[in-house]
Parts: C-alpha cells; sequence; structure tokens
C-alpha cells in the first residue's frame, strides 16, 4: 500500500488544485484529456461543454458545475431516489432559483425515461450549461426565458437504466439492455392510464382535465407503481407545471398527444382537444432540427412506418399506442402540456456522435422553451383582490379546462384566434370574456370573480334602494 | 511512479503558466492524426531498429551496467523519437532545436530562478548516464546543418513540440508507441520525461521571461509588484528554494543510480533540509516525517519536488503580476493547511469508500488502496494509449484524479461565477459585490446539498474553502 505517501501525495495534489485556479486565470482552454473510454473526461470543447457521456457521478459533477458557475439563476434539487438509490437530480434555472413568482410559468424537459436512450440525457446537461454560458454572456433570448421563465431540468429520470446501458462493453448497445428501471419497470407504461378515463367521460360526460383523483390511494399506496414513477407524479403536482418535453431515443420525430388509441387498436390517430396547439408546438421543436424535419429523410430502419409522420412531427396513437405513459398523465392529470421527442435512430449512439446531436438540437431545445410564452395568461383574483386557487379557466369550443394555480396564476396556450374565455370557481360567478390570441407573446387576462355571498348581499341592497326609492315617492 | 507524477505536475504547471501563448484549441479529432502517425511512421521505425541495432555493437559501455543498458537503448528510442517528431513539423523543430540549446544555457542566468540553473547543472554534471549519451553517438542523427542531433536535442524537439502545440498528448503518444513496442521500460519513459520536462520548463520560463520584459516597459504595476518580491515572497522563499534544490540534486541523481545508494543519500539530505527551510511548512514537514523514508523514498522525493515546483510558480505568478504578493504569500500558507485538511480527508475518506460501492458505476475510488509504483505504471502505461489530448493533464493515477480533475472544472465554475457577479454589479454601480453575503450563501446552499445527497461532504467541504480562500 502506498499509505503515507500516497495520501501526501493526493493531499498536495488538491492543494496543486487549487494552484490551478490562480493560474486559471489565464488558461484558455481548461481541456482535459478523454478516449472513449468512461474514465476521465472533460474534452472540453466549448465553454464548459464536454461532449461525452456522463455516468451518474459525473451527471452531479456536471450539475454542480453549472450551479457553481451560475449560483444566482440555478438551483440543484432532488425529486426522490431511483430504485437503487441514485437521486433523481434536477437543475432549476429562473432569476429566482427556488422561488415560484406569481406569473411565472413553469418548464420542464425531462431525459433518459428510458436508460438506453441516452442522447436526451446528455442534451439536457449541454443545455443547462449552455443556458448558464449564454445567460453570463448577456445572450438576449436566453437572459429573457430566464427572468420569465422557471426552467427545470432533469437530465436523467432512469439513471439506474442508464448505468446498466452505459455498462455494456463494445461500442453497440443492445435495443433493450438498460431501458426499464432496476426493477424491470418500463417507466413509459407505468403512469396511471387516465385516457381510458377520458374517453369514457368524453362518451358519457364528466370532467376533461385533472382526471388523478385520491393520489395516496393511487400512488403512495400502489405497489405497481416504480420509485421513479411516484416521484415524478409528485413533482407534477406540487409544481404548477405549463409546459414541457419528454426526451427519448430510437427515432426521429416530435409526438403529441393522445398516445393511446380511442378504439384499442394498435395505431389510429387519437387527437386530444388540443390537437392545434400541439401540432403547433411539436412543430416548433421539429422544425429546428434539421433532420427530424427533413421531409426526404429515410426512415430510422428500413421497414419502419412513419407514414404518420408530418414535418417531422406525430399524433402518438397514429403512430403506435402507447398506455400508461408520462406524457398523456400530464396533460390529464395536471395543467402541463407534454410531448415526446425521439432524437436519435439509435438508443445509445457513440460518444463522438454528441456534438453533432447538440448542434442539430440545441436551437429546437431553445425554440421549444419559447413556447411556454403563447396563448392567454392572467391571473384569477376575488373582488378584494385576494387570489383564487383552482379556479377553473374554459375555453369556448376546448373540452379541456386548466386550472389557476396558488397565487391564483393560469396559463393558456393557445394557436391564434379569437377565443372566449371563462373564469369560474365554486361559490364564485363566472366570468367570461373575448380575447384576440396572435402568435405571441402571451395576451394577459385578468378575472375579478364576484363570489355569491356578495352578489346576493349586492341584490338585497339594491332591493333596498328600490323599495326606499318607492317609499319616498309614494310617500310610504 | 514519483517520477512520472513528478514529470507530469511540472508539465501541468508549466504549461498552466504560459501567459500570452494563445494556445491552438485541441481539435475534436486526435485520434486520426495518431492514426495516420502510426501508418507513416511504420516503415521509418523499422528502418530505424535496423540502424539502431546495428549501432548498439558499437556502443562502449559505461561503468555501470544498469544504466548503461538502459542508456543504449535509450539512446536507440531517441532515434526512434527523432523518426516519429520528424514526421511533423520538420524545419519548425529544427530550426527552434538550434537556437534553443544555446539560448538556453544564455537565458538561465537572466531568469531569476535559481532553480533553473541548478537544473542546467545537474543536466550536465550529475547525470553521468546522460554524459555518456553525448559521446556515445558518433552515428547518430544529423541536422540541418550537418552537426550531430544528440540526445538532447531530440528531447529539446520534444519539448518544443509539446510547448508549441500546448499538448502533453504528444509525448504520450510517442512514449506509448515506445512502451507498446517494447522499446523502452517504464524506467526509461520515466526518465525521458523527466528530461522532456525539464527542458519544457526552460522553454516556458524563458517564453514567459520574453514576455515579462515587454510587460516591463508600458506597465509599471509589475515593476512596483517585481520590487516587492524580494521583500516579501523571496526571503523565506528561496531559504527554502536552495534546501530543495540540494535534494532535487540528489533525486536527479538517484534515477540513474541503483536504488540503495540513491536511499543512502536521500535521507542524508532530507535530513539537513527539513530542519530548516521547512519551518515555514509545518504541516508539510510533518506529512514528509510521516512518511517511511526508508519504503517511500520516491514519494517522498515527489512530495518535496512538488512542493518546490508549486512555490516556483507562485514566485512566477507573483514575478507576472498574477497575483500580488500577498496572495501570493497568503496563498503558500493556506496551502499547508490545506496540506493538512486534505491529508485528514484522504483518510476518512477511505474510511467512508465503501458506501461508494453501492453504486454499480465502476469507480476508481477503490484502486487507491492498492496502489503500488508497479500498477501505477502499468495504469498510467494504459493511459498514454488512450489519452487524446490534454491541456490539464490529471489523470496519472485513478482516485486522486477524480477529485483533482472535478476540483478544477469546480474552481473554473466558481471563477467564472465571481467574474460575472463582479461585472454585474459593476453594472449596477456596486463597488464590490458582497463576497462574505456570497461565502455565507454558498455555506449555506453546500451544507444543504449534502443533506440532500447532492452533494459529497468532501465537495461541499472544497467548495467552502475555495470561496473562504478568495
Amino acid at each position: 500500500m502506498a499509505g503515507r505517501g500516497g495520501w501526501a501525495l493526493l493531499a498536495l495534489c488538491g492543494a496543486l488544485a487549487a494552484c490551478g485556479w490562480l493560474l486559471g486565470a489565464e488558461a484558455q482552454d481548461p481541456g482535459a484529456s478523454a478516449a472513449g473510454m468512461r474514465r476521465r473526461r472533460r474534452l472540453q470543447q466549448e465553454d464548459g461543454i464536454s461532449f461525452e457521456y456522463h455516468r451518474y457521478p459525473e451527471l452531479r459533477e456536471a450539475l454542480v458545475s453549472v450551479w457553481l458557475q451560475c449560483t444566482a439563476i440555478s438551483r440543484i434539487y432532488t425529486v426522490g431516489r431511483s430504485f437503487e438509490g441514485r437521486e433523481l437530480l434536477v437543475i432549476e434555472l429562473s432569476d429566482n432559483p427556488g422561488v415560484h413568482e406569481p406569473g411565472e410559468p413553469e418548464f420542464k424537459y425531462i431525459g433518459n425515461m428510458h436508460g438506453n436512450e441516452a442522447v436526451g440525457r446528455e442534451l439536457l446537461i449541454f443545455l443547462a450549461q449552455y443556458l448558464c454560458n449564454e445567460y453570463q454572456k448577456g445572450n438576449e433570448t436566453v437572459v429573457k426565458l430566464i427572468h420569465n421563465t422557471r426552467i427545470h431540468i432533469m437530465p436523467s429520470l432512469n439513471p439506474d437504466g442508464f448505468e446498466k446501458a452505459a455498462s455494456q462493453p463494445g461500442e453497440l448497445k443492445d435495443w433493450f439492455v438498460g431501458r426499464s428501471n432496476a426493477q424491470g419497470i418500463d417507466l413509459n407504461r407505468n403512469f396511471p392510464d387516465l385516457d381510458r378515463i377520458v374517453y369514457v367521460n368524453e362518451k358519457e360526460g364528466g370532467p376533461n382535465n385533472h382526471l388523478l383523483k385520491n393520489l395516496k390511494k393511487i400512488v403512495d399506496q400502489n405497489t405497481k407503481l416504480a420509485p421513479e414513477t411516484k416521484a415524478v407524479i409528485h413533482w407534477i403536482m406540487d409544481i404548477p407545471f405549463v409546459l414541457s418535453a419528454n426526451l427519448h431515443g430510437g427515432d426521429l420525430v416530435a409526438n403529441y398527444p393522445y398516445d393511446e388509441t380511442r378504439s384499442g387498436s394498435a395505431h389510429e390517430y387519437s387527437s386530444c382537444p388540443d390537437d392545434a396547439i400541439f401540432q403547433s408546438l411539436a412543430r416548433a421543436y421539429s422544425s429546428f432540427n434539421p433532420p427530424m424535419a427533413d421531409p426526404n429523410r429515410p426512415p430510422c430502419r428500413k421497414n419502419d412506418d412513419d407514414s404518420s409522420f408530418v414535418d417531422g412531427t406525430t399524433n402518438g396513437a397514429a403512430w403506435y399506442s402507447v398506455p400508461g405513459g408520462m406524457q398523456d398523465f400530464n396533460y390529464l392529470s395536471s395543467n402541463c402540456f407534454e410531448i415526446t421527442v425521439e432524437l436519435s435512430c439509435e438508443k445509445f449512439p457513440p460518444e463522438e456522435t454528441l456534438k453533432s446531436y447538440w448542434e442539430d438540437n440545441k436551437n429546437s431545445l431553445i425554440s421549444y422553451l419559447e413556447q411556454i410564452h403563447r396563448g392567454v395568461k392572467g391571473f384569477v383574483r376575488d373582488l378584494q383582490g385576494n387570489p383564487i386557487a383552482n379556479a377553473t379557466i374554459s375555453v369556448e369550443g376546448i373540452d379541456h379546462d386548466i386550472t389557476s394555480a396558488k397565487d391564483g396564476d393560469y396559463w393558456r396556450l393557445l394557436v391564434p384566434g379569437n377565443y372566449k374565455l371563462t373564469a369560474s370557481a365554486p361559490g364564485y360567478l363566472a366570468i367570461t370574456k373575448k380575447v384576440a390570441v396572435p402568435y405571441s407573446p402571451a395576451v394577459g387576462v385578468d378575472f375579478e370573480l364576484e363570489s355569491f355571498s356578495e352578489r346576493k348581499e349586492e341584490e338585497k341592497e339594491e332591493l333596498m334602494e328600490w323599495w326606499k326609492m318607492m317609499s319616498e315617492t309614494l310617500n310610504f | 511512479m514519483g517520477f512520472l507524477w513528478t514529470g507530469s505536475w511540472i508539465l501541468v504547471l508549466v504549461l498552466h503558466s504560459s501567459p500570452i501563448q494563445a494556445f491552438p484549441k485541441p481539435g475534436g479529432s486526435q485520434d486520426k492524426p495518431l492514426h495516420n502517425r502510426e501508418l507513416s511512421a511504420e516503415r521509418p521505425l523499422n528502418e530505424q531498429i535496423a540502424e539502431a541495432e546495428a549501432d548498439k555493437i558499437k556502443k562502449p559501455y559505461p561503468p555501470e551496467n544498469k544504466p548503461g543498458e538502459s542508456n543504449h537503448s535509450f539512446v536507440d528510442n531517441l532515434k526512434l523519437l527523432k523518426a516519429i517528431t520528424e514526421k511533423e513539423k520538420i524545419e519548425k523543430e529544427r530550426q527552434s532545436i538550434r537556437s534553443s540549446p544555446y539560448d538556453n544555457k544564455l537565458n538561465v542566468e537572466d531568469v531569476d530562478s535559481t532553480k533553473n540553473r541548478r537544473l542546467i547543472d545537474d543536466y550536465d554534471s550529475t547525470k553521468s548516464g546522460l554524459d555518456h549519451k553525448f559521446q556515445d553517438d558518433p552515428d547518430g542523427l544529423h541536422q540541418l546543418d550537418g552537426t550531430p542531433l544528440t540526445a538532447e536535442d531530440i528531447v529539446q524537439k520534444i519539448a518544443t513540440r509539446i510547448y508549441e502545440e500546448n499538448d502533453r498528448g504528444v509525448f504520450d503518444k510517442i512514449v506509448s508507441k515506445l512502451l507498446n513496442l517494447g522499446l523502452i521500460t517504464e524506467s526509461q519513459a520515466h526518465t525521458l520525461e523527466d528530461e522532456v520536462a525539464e527542458v519544457l520548463q526552460k522553454l516556458i520560463s524563458r517564453e514567459a521571461n520574453n514576455y515579462e520584459e515587454k510587460l516591463n516597459n508600458p506597465t509599471s504595476r509589475t515593476e512596483i509588484q517585481a520590487g516587492k518580491i524580494p521583500e516579501k515572497v523571496e526571503t523565506p522563499m528561496a531559504a527554502i528554494q536552495d534546501g530543495f534544490t540540494n535534494g532535487d540534486n540528489d533525486e536527479t541523481v538517484s534515477n540513474t543510480l541503483t536504488l540503495t545508494n540513491g536511499l543512502e543519500r536521500r535521507t542524508k539530505t532530507y535530513g539537513e533540509d527539513n530542519f530548516e527551510e521547512l519551518q515555514y511548512f509545518p504541516n508539510f514537514y510533518a506529512l514528509l516525517k510521516s512518511i517511511d523514508s526508508e519504503k517511500e523514498a520516491k514519494e517522498k522525493e515527489t512530495l518535496i519536488t512538488i512542493m518546490k515546483t508549486l512555490i516556483d510558480f507562485v514566485k512566477m505568478m507573483v514575478k507576472y503580476g498574477t497575483i500580488s504578493p500577498e496572495e501570493g504569500v497568503s496563498y503558500l500558507e493556506n496551502l499547508d493547511e490545506t496540506i493538512a485538511l486534505q491529508t485528514k480527508n484522504k483518510l476518512e475518506k477511505n474510511v467512508t469508500d465503501n458506501k461508494n460501492k453501492l453504486f454499480p458505476a465502476p469507480s476508481e475510488k477503490s484502486h487507491e488502496e492498492t496502489d503500488s509504483t508497479k500498477e501505477e505504471a502499468a495504469k498510467m502505461e494504459k493511459e498514454y494509449g488512450t489519452l487524446k489530448d490534454s491541456t490539464k493533464d490529471d489523470n496519472p493515477i485513478g482516485k486522486p484524479d477524480e477529485p483533482k480533475g472535478k476540483t478544477e472544472a469546480y474552481l473554473e465554475a466558481i471563477r467564472k461565477n465571481i467574474e460575472w457577479l463582479k461585472k454585474h454589479n459593476k453594472k449596477g454601480n456596486k463597488e464590490d459585490y458582497d463576497l462574505s453575503k456570497m461565502r455565507d450563501f454558498i455555506n449555506q446552499q453546500a451544507d444543504a446539498y449534502v443533506e440532500k445527497g447532492i452533494l459529497d461532504k468532501e465537495e461541499a467541504d472544497a467548495i467552502k474553502r475555495i470561496y473562504s480562500s478568495l
């Protein structure tokens, strides 16, 4: 054993690293060596972005580095732990990290839900670093985004699966190894199937939103749910997300709800009430990704059926039916609109290709972020100015309502057009307003709701007034 | 292991200290040139081997067998190296070689560090092996003007190449190829690295010196600081320098002598040194003492070299105005404390290492316990084969690399943060951002993150330490 000598060396090395800081003022390229191997990387080619696969420790370090560089606008937190105990790390970027500012919409990116679909994981790490760098450089688009949005980035929802997939020897990774979590559960089939319920409600009447009742029974006490699934469900319930994307691999398309066919068949276009805005959102991603948007791109595999793909987008069920997926769960249990983006024909491509995937996707990732500032947004308050949480905002002609968050704030994504918005809440009188919605930015519409009791009081007063007037006139 | 450490650290620090050179950005495709080089170098290599075989017979034997043997194949290897390095930038190399050996000897006097002068002395007089090389290479390679290309020249060439390309990988590639071909042994690789490192260091200090002369005219600040140096930093430093360089003399000699001889000399010299110079570094001294001189002499040497190099670099930075003398002194004072902390942490880390075995991810940390110089060297050989590019060389050994590379990344991130905050606050008409507030915030956040499992305790401590040293 090297013993004391070895330790002494290590001690000095640590000290030497601090020396590196002093010298760092001159360092042009904080580069380091890397090979295709998993070990020492930091082949930093651009501003601290190292285009190589990050295992769990490196993932953590990368996020910590972003936080250290941008402490004023970032925060790392964890939504829970994977089955094998890895933290499900999220980095949040906003001008007031850790705080929901009333009126500021919340966005999330989730990657690597299938552990062997690795590109999303890496892209999100690069994105976090990129946003931090660009913010500090004063990039207007990024600064605006960070000041007006709360961006949550979860590079990996399935870190256990990733480790399994990444541990495979050789370049060629198996199509299935590492896909599911450590328990063998496919997380994207593990969410409560709310599609079934909404399809029934469509036919027989019933609510068209927030269909997850009894969180405790259906989630916490449900032994069939993976810890990762449970963690995400709680995350979705806790934070009033508005827009989201779920990154996958194995094909190249932006997929939108519904994922499950109404009839139960293998494929069939199954549109959701917000089909128009979803198509627009999906296109906002795909159109900035050249291979994804390329109409002449051959399918990933020779016999693939990509007949449902239009402009790099597809309805989920038209492509193939997926029950229990996270995308539809978002739409039907909360106010969050989520699409699924398939980033690469190869699920776990060679490390050398990561840089080009970044180049292909970085504009899409930013463009999709900007979509959150569309449609209509505002506050629902009572006549005293107090926020009304959980008020319902419905749009005439769209059979999907959303609700206001704790501060009474709401965000309703809509394609350009003329709409009638109605805000209502139990014990209050509903109010309808007409709105003309452009492509962007979002139009501000606030509602001041009068409660029933207030109205009764008002009516009583009116009556008294009338009686008084009558009696004076008629000399009672 | 020790000398590769020395060499690599010197290389790292040396590369970092270069102030102006706009280093070319390493391209992403380091693999391709490597492959091409292999392909293109193959034939000449074979020819060289044939030539070298013929030459071997002609060489006279030096008095000591062991170093003698290493000399023979070493010269052959140098020939091979020459063949390899000649493939790229032939003219440039030759020009620089013609000028640099001479320049170096001249410039040594100019550079403020007494250390360099000693190195030259070492290089010339105490390394008996190399002396032989000078004489033993009559049929060797030639430069453009017909003068024979000596071993020193080849080393010079490599060093120059590394300097120009800012790429330590150059050396690694050459050495790994040689090792793979079995043409040199590990110890020879170590020796070569030392020599290249020394020459490289000279190169850099010479360049830095030229730059500093340029600076001295427009900026009065540098002069003031240069003037200040003797008052504050130099006096304790110089004393330490002398002590260390004495040790260094013996170090380099022991490279070529047998182990027992070296040990005798080493223990003798260190005994003298420790009392006088290391009083300035009580923790370091304690650390040295705690190392068993018999068994871990190499580690001890390395430590002293590293320390010496560190001090040197702080001096250089102060001289070039990168930091103020006060900062330099306080840095060195902090260094001592940091050493104490790090040693303590490493002790703790070993205890808590089992935690890491939870994760199936391959962990370099488990290698730490079973270190031995042979294993390390073998590991390093593997590394050379796979290293692509390193402007920051941070992985000769398994465990130290991880915290080192990570800490460097964190340091860089923190630096960027501070820079941005300074700039940002200036715009807001604030004179100076509130550092103590920042520090408190970071401390608080770091602790919170440790609780939540986002940061290791060690990382959090490192981050807090970095902030507290600002």
